[in-house]
């Protein structure tokens, strides 16, 4: 893929003082949904600060779609910085916030008023565009950042803890929104400390931990490289769980097998999971068991999280 | 039968006396006072002028001293002297209230801090009280705490006659820098709670002293009346300092009315204070 | 290459900019005080008229005039002007900075050099039509009843004078929004500069000349179009200086403008958001 497709991170370094942003991160982000991973501090914030030249790198660069994002003039153009800052410009009603950033990007009155009113019925805003910002709730002033962030129309979206706030509702419409974002060919970048959301609509993942990048791709591509220390566990419900269990005991790749409580199926860990599904279809195919289902239980981005941040993570 | 589980104990132990707790805010703020380095340089210059007039006070007395400069023709320890030195240090803690004050309540309040302080046993008085011992401590500690000092020095230089004759300066720079010290505070948290804005709180501190003194004086040339000076605080400030250390008073304000004055402002203030100063804010759609 | 430069672009966004600011800024009751600064001189004015209209006090045309030149030179342009300066210019970046918004500017595709220009215009404006305004009808006022007294004569001569003093009171807010745009830039707690810049001026009075010339007053004072002598404590140790003559004085102190625009552009392109600093 092109570089001008992607968000580049080249050995890029951040420094605040003595205390470290982030290290030597080397990262391609190409578009779809892309989900920032880790622990307070961890360094995603300061990742997406880097990416909109809020902060700039003591090291190396960062290149958005061939752009350097200290060319603010262009940049902004194609990107929509949704930031973590709970904090507005004084005295302005929602509209006012929006349509004013619009005259800010160049545009023309009508222009501006007509994509005003686009964003605030993105985000479920148009009823309380007239009010003053400072008298919203939390979630609506999430959800005007939301805007402020879309209403341009970019190209790039970052997205920084973007589910704060939201009730369960809007949060479902929210997630909607980026779904159909990265489906018109968006990058989509948030960052999350709610896995199981994170899990469902990321397309790739970068987990961070204090600083540094510790995992980067597709969740499954990267529990895959994995499995050698943290063998994958795959629940399987079947007839005769216990013939399974003695064929698989002879296999090499299987690290352990837990009978299930109701003696209806097996949890399998295993560091070849090819080799595991192909004894399984052998089995299937010469009727030793009848299988009713067949999961991976632990190749989610929770577990991912667990396995390579967890203990020095703490919860997220 | 029902299991009942209790992981969580409320505090048992002592608690402070309550008279004490506005002094919690006066101990936490002066953690972020002393951080700042130009602080503590403000501070150690304000220290200058109390060696200097401690110098002052000591040379008359020195025999190689007098024999060098006729010192005791020169200058004279008395009333006017400590005047010029409550002078000096009100300046400098006019300046220091500039610097400091600003932030004492305009921080809480753009950052929502209010409810955060009076969901506790903490009244709107204590809070207002905790902010004010800021200031006035510090204040405190370069006005009287070192005019009494010197006060004191002089006292033990000249002996107990000059002492019980002189008591009035020494209740002079006492009551007299607690009047600036009161204006100055209650100005300064007003302020800091009107404009929520750090910079233009500071930057009206200023003017209020400054531009109501150039605002009185034109008043005065202009409408041909002294009155001009009442609406100068440094002026009132100076009427009643005049009349506290005995001196000659030539600011053209009446002691009577210069004291109306400063209450007033006082009390413009705190009613500032008393509508801003709450646990809630109602913000206009 | 000009040719090539998007002016149209950035002239939208200044306004864009100014538009905003002066809605933030000037149409709020945290601009009360600057309001009742600019206000004030013009009540001394119509106080003083009054006071001639009930026969409080007496008026004489050059005593008049003299008194205007005070007032304008002691209190407008040293407190007024100045402590309005103080309160407007500085808070333009860094008041932003404590209310944590600055990063709107920054996120949007605006040169940061376009943001600090639409923002020291918005301020300028304002500061310069609030004052000018002030000026002008306190001057208007005085020379009214001027022409109420025996020296009616000189009213028409002195409002010759008037364009004089407005062009001084732009050029305070223009020299001044400058110097307190970068103190706010600079500083964290610009107090203890203010203060020192404060002292400098009161105390030019007792300076070299040579030293005179890094203030903003003494050029200010130099282009009045009346004298106002310094009459305050001290008067003896006061050291008089050559004024700078205008053609000087104007394009230095629209040099200093300019410069500390480019100063402060050059900061803000290389400033970061970093509100936990503050």
């Amino acid at each position: 893929m092109s570089p001008d497709n992607q968000i580049v991170f080249e050995d890029v370094s951040k420094f605040y003082g003595d205390v470290l942003g982030v290290n030597r991160v080397h990262l391609s982000i190409p578009p779809g949904i892309t989900t920032l991973v880790g622990p307070n501090g961890s360094g995603k914030t300061t990742l997406m600060n880097l990416m909109t030249g809020l902060v700039r790198p003591t090291s190396g660069r960062v290149r958005i779609l061939g752009m350097s994002p200290s060319e603010p003039e262009r940049l902004f153009r194609v990107l929509g910085y949704c930031t973590q800052f709970d904090s507005f410009p004084k005295g302005l009603t929602g509209h006012d916030f929006l349509y004013t950033t619009l005259r800010l990007h160049g545009k023309g009155r009508a222009e501006a008023q007509q994509l005003t009113m686009k964003a605030l019925e993105r985000v479920s805003m148009t009823e309380a565009a007239g009010r003053r910002v400072a008298s919203y709730s939390k979630g609506m002033r999430q959800r005007i950042k939301l805007a402020h962030a879309i209403c341009h129309q970019p190209t790039v979206l970052v997205l920084d803890e973007p589910l704060n706030g939201l009730d369960p509702m809007a949060r479902a419409e929210a997630i909607a929104l980026f779904r159909a974002l990265a489906g018109e060919g968006l990058h989509v970048i948030i960052s999350s400390h709610i896995l199981h959301e994170v899990d469902r609509i990321s397309d790739q993942v970068v987990l961070l931990s204090n600083g540094y990048v510790v995992a980067e791709g597709q969740i499954q591509a990267v529990r895959g490289e994995m499995h050698q220390e943290h063998p994958l566990q795959i629940l399987v419900r079947c007839t005769q769980p216990g013939l399974l269990a003695a064929r698989l005991f002879a296999q090499d790749h299987v690290a352990e097998v837990k009978m299930h409580n109701d003696r209806q199926g097996l949890l399998v860990s295993t560091r070849d999971p090819d080799l595991f599904y192909e004894l399984l279809n052998q089995m299937v195919l010469d009727g030793s068991v009848e299988v009713s289902s067949v999961a991976p239980a632990d190749d989610d981005v929770h577990s991912v999280y667990e396995y390579l941040i967890g203990s020095e993570g703490g919860a997220a | 039968m029902a299991v009942y589980k209790r992981g969580y104990e409320g505090y048992q132990g002592q608690l402070t006396p309550e008279w004490s707790r506005f002094l919690v805010i006066a101990r936490q703020a002066y953690r972020r006072v002393f951080d700042s380095k130009r602080m503590i340089a403000f501070l150690a210059l304000s220290f200058v002028p109390v060696l200097v007039y401690a110098i002052l006070i000591y040379l008359p007395h020195n025999a190689g001293a007098l024999q060098i400069f006729n010192i005791r023709k020169l200058l004279s320890i008395d009333a006017g002297f400590f005047y010029h030195f409550i002078n000096t240090q009100g300046f400098l803690a006019f300046v220091l209230t500039a610097f400091l004050g600003p932030g004492l309540i305009s921080a809480d309040l753009a950052n929502n801090a209010l409810p955060l302080y009076f969901c506790r046993p903490f009244s709107r008085t204590e809070y207002v009280l905790g902010k004010m011992s800021v200031l006035a401590i510090l204040l405190s500690a370069i006005t009287w705490i070192p005019g009494l000092l010197l006060f004191a020095f002089q006292s033990y230089l000249e002996g107990w006659t000059w002492f019980v004759q002189n008591m009035y300066i020494g209740s002079a720079i006492f009551v007299g820098s607690w009047i600036w010290i009161a204006v100055l505070s209650l100005l300064a948290l007003a302020m800091s709670a009107w404009v929520k804005w750090k910079l233009a709180a500071g930057a009206l501190i200023m003017a209020s002293v400054f531009v109501t003194a150039g605002f009185g004086e034109a008043m005065s040339n202009m409408l041909h009346t002294d009155s001009g000076g009442l609406i100068n605080i440094l002026k009132d400030t100076d009427a009643v300092w005049f009349s506290l250390f005995r001196l000659d008073n030539s600011t053209g304000l009446s002691v009577e009315s210069a004291v109306g004055m400063l209450v007033a402002v006082s009390g413009l203030c705190l009613y500032l204070l008393s509508r801003k100063i709450r646990a809630y804010e109602v913000e206009r759609s | 290459m000009n040719a090539k430069l998007p002016w149209g672009l950035w002239w939208t966004q200044v306004l864009a900019i100014m538009r905003l600011e002066v809605k933030k800024n000037f149409a709020r009751k945290r601009a009360i005080p600057v309001y009742l600064l600019a206000a004030s001189p013009l009540a001394l004015f119509v106080a003083h008229s009054i006071g001639f209209a009930r026969g409080w006090n007496q008026c004489s045309g050059n005593e008049d005039l003299t008194m205007f030149a005070r007032v304008f030179q002691v209190f407008v342009l040293r407190l007024a002007i100045f402590f309005s300066a103080v309160a407007v210019f500085m808070n333009l970046f860094r008041g932003e900075v404590l209310e944590k918004s600055l990063h709107y500017y920054f996120l949007a595709p605006v040169r940061r050099e376009v943001l600090v220009v639409g923002k020291y215009l918005s301020a300028l404006v304002v500061t310069c039509a609030l004052f000018a305004v002030s000026t002008a009808l306190s001057y208007l006022v005085l020379l009214s009843h001027l022409s109420q007294t025996q020296s009616r004569a000189l009213a028409g001569p002195a409002l010759a004078q008037l364009p004089a003093y407005l062009g001084v009171t732009v050029l305070a807010c223009v020299g001044y929004g400058a110097v307190f745009l970068i103190l706010g830039l600079l500083f964290r707690n610009p107090i203890f500069p203010t203060v020192g810049v404060l002292v400098w001026e009161s105390i030019l009075v007792f300076l070299p000349s040579i030293l005179k010339k890094f203030s903003v007053i003494f050029y200010l004072e130099s282009l009045c179009p009346v004298k106002a002598p310094f009459h305050g404590g001290g008067a003896m140790f006061a050291i008089s200086a050559d004024p700078t003559p205008a053609h000087l004085a104007v394009p230095g102190l629209l040099c200093l403008t300019a410069v500390v625009l480019v100063l402060a552009s050059l900061y803000i392109r290389r400033m970061e958001i970093r509100y936990g600093t503050e």
